[in-house]
């Protein structure tokens, strides 16, 4: 008879489910999901390729620079490439809907190029990445992070020595 | 009445994992039961051979999806004991969090499916509704609503701050009264206990011989908690009672798992009274892991997790062995499916709450 109370109760509140697609889904702020890039942020450090466990997150080097690509379809929305990112470059946004036709499939990527630039200390051909901000003491200032961008391995070590921090 | 053989699985309609089962019956009640297993092999025990040791972390994450927290924890415990990493204590603290809140899923989705397999269609959603609380919790808090993605090598990849520590305890506070009324509910009412007590019993002495963990044991009279004997993460700090039944049969079962997952709220409350600052990860760099092997266990919603990781000079691990809670468990169906009705089947097997995908990898 007990059940019968909590059966009254229930009909009373109404449905729990929602009216989804016709109506909106809740979704939480933290939600897993939809990977976006920040081309600028990105570092080229690799970290997000060593730790996606389907292989979902690939580089590979083009004669424009290094490609970044990343397949949502492969992706398990597990959150360790945002979590090992030294920068914001990779965010797993709260955007779930990613249904999709089968003639969009290969369109269900990421692909986007580190550009390869001279050096504006020795002129070598480097990557144009954000610099690793890890152990940076104190933190980047914009402008640090754009005068590096454009430099070579060896002169950003160069220009962090000047700075008088320990890389 | 004559002898027959008949086959219940690996697709049937009241179980919940493929599991074949040849059952010899004379008129209805089982005489000899055969258990054939198989049908899930992933072969993941291979394919964690061949990813490196983080990629792990969520590989271990997708073997089954109600034990997705105990897996990486146990993973991880293992992989910190041979790089002697220490986890910092907020991330001990988060990882309990982590794994009683899965454990308060978990429990409340068996019960749900013993009401299910009893024919008690309602109640069964009512259950479920009241478990669909500590699914929103794991989303808002985690991101998704069963692989929480909690843990990693040497932590936690998840922070709470005082708002979301505030949603949780309201969202405790809200769940209290109802799992409450849910164990009053399967100690009176008589269509779950018509159907519940004195089926499928599982005595002491068969408990131990069968070596059964978890609640399955608890029911039994059998007192071993991971949590208590052997404590990790932060359950060194927490007061953890277990609870322990006697009658070993599956309304026993039932509501070992109701009470624990009653006691797992109050644990999530020990753990955001005493939650210290500090960092949620011993580097925030990849730790290299140096050559070596180790073991590490935990409490999985179903029982005792061992772990078992050998590395070498490779990023990746040379071996991972895991003994999963259902692998004891399922040899006790043997013991008591004997003399059971051919209708109790189902219920008897559901209360051992089988975990066939993490059992058969």
């Amino acid at each position: 008879m007990n059940f019968l109370r909590i059966f009254a109760r229930n009909l009373l509140r109404g449905p729990s489910t929602v009216p989804f697609p016709f109506g909106p889904a809740w979704t939480p702020a933290r939600m897993r999901g939809r990977v976006q890039f920040k081309l600028s942020s990105c570092t080229g450090c690799r970290a997000c390729e060593q730790v996606c466990a389907p292989g979902a997150i690939r580089f590979d080097k083009t004669p424009e620079g290094l490609r970044f690509m990343m397949w949502h379809n492969t992706c398990v929305f597990c959150g360790m490439c945002e979590f090992y990112c030294p920068t914001d470059a990779i965010h797993q946004s709260d955007d779930w809907h990613m249904a999709h036709a089968v003639g969009e499939k290969y369109g269900m990527a990421i692909r986007e190029v580190i550009p390869y630039t001279a050096c504006t200390g020795c002129g070598m051909k480097t990557l144009a990445s954000a610099p690793n901000p890890i152990g940076v003491v104190p933190p980047f200032t914009p402008e640090e992070v754009e005068q590096q961008r454009n430099q070579c391995p060896a002169c950003r070590k160069k220009a962090l020595a000047e700075r008088g921090t320990p890389s | 009445m004559s002898n027959f053989t008949i086959p219940v699985g690996p697709l049937h309609v009241a179980l919940e994992e493929p599991m074949y089962f040849r059952i010899d019956v004379h008129g209805e009640t089982v005489n000899n039961v055969t258990i054939n297993a198989g049908h899930v092999h992933r072969g993941i025990e291979y394919l964690i051979t061949k990813r490196n040791v983080f990629q792990n972390v969520v590989l271990t994450e997708r073997i089954c999806s109600l034990c997705s927290n105990s897996h990486p924890q146990a993973y991880s415990m293992a992989i910190e004991q041979i790089a002697g990493i220490k986890v910092p204590p907020r991330a001990e603290y988060l990882r309990a969090i982590a794994d009683e809140i899965k454990r308060v899923a978990s429990h409340l989705f068996n019960v749900g499916v013993l009401a299910h397999l009893v024919g008690f269609e309602s109640l069964f959603m009512h259950v479920m509704e009241v478990r669909e609380r500590m699914q929103d919790v794991k989303e808002s808090i985690f991101g998704n609503r069963m692989d929480i993605g909690a843990n990693t090598i040497g932590g936690v990849r998840y922070d709470i701050d005082p708002e979301r520590i505030g949603y949780l305890r309201a969202q405790l506070d809200a769940l209290v009264p109802d799992v409450e009324e849910i164990i009053d509910l399967y100690h009176t009412d008589n269509s779950i206990l018509r159907r519940t007590r004195g089926i499928g019993v599982l005595s002491h002495a068969d408990a131990l011989d069968c070596g059964v963990v978890g609640p399955v044991a608890r029911a039994a009279g059998v007192n071993y908690d991971v949590r208590v004997k052997a404590p990790y993460a932060a359950y060194d700090r927490l007061e953890v009672p277990v609870h322990v039944l006697h009658d070993g049969d599956v309304w026993s079962r039932a509501m070992i798992r109701l009470m624990e997952a009653r006691t797992a709220i109050d644990l999530i409350r020990q753990c955001l009274d005493a939650l210290p600052d500090g960092p949620t990860v011993a580097t925030a760099e990849r730790p290299a892991i140096p050559p070596g092997e180790a073991i590490a266990k935990c409490e999985a919603p179903r029982g005792e997790l061992i772990y078992y990781v050998r590395m070498t000079d490779s990023p990746k691990p040379e071996r991972v062995k895991w003994r999963v809670p259902s692998f004891l468990n399922w040899d006790a169906l043997g013991i008591m499916l004997k003399q059971a009705k051919v209708s109790d089947i189902a219920i008897i097997v559901n209360s051992i709450d089988p975990c066939i995908s993490c059992t058969e990898r």
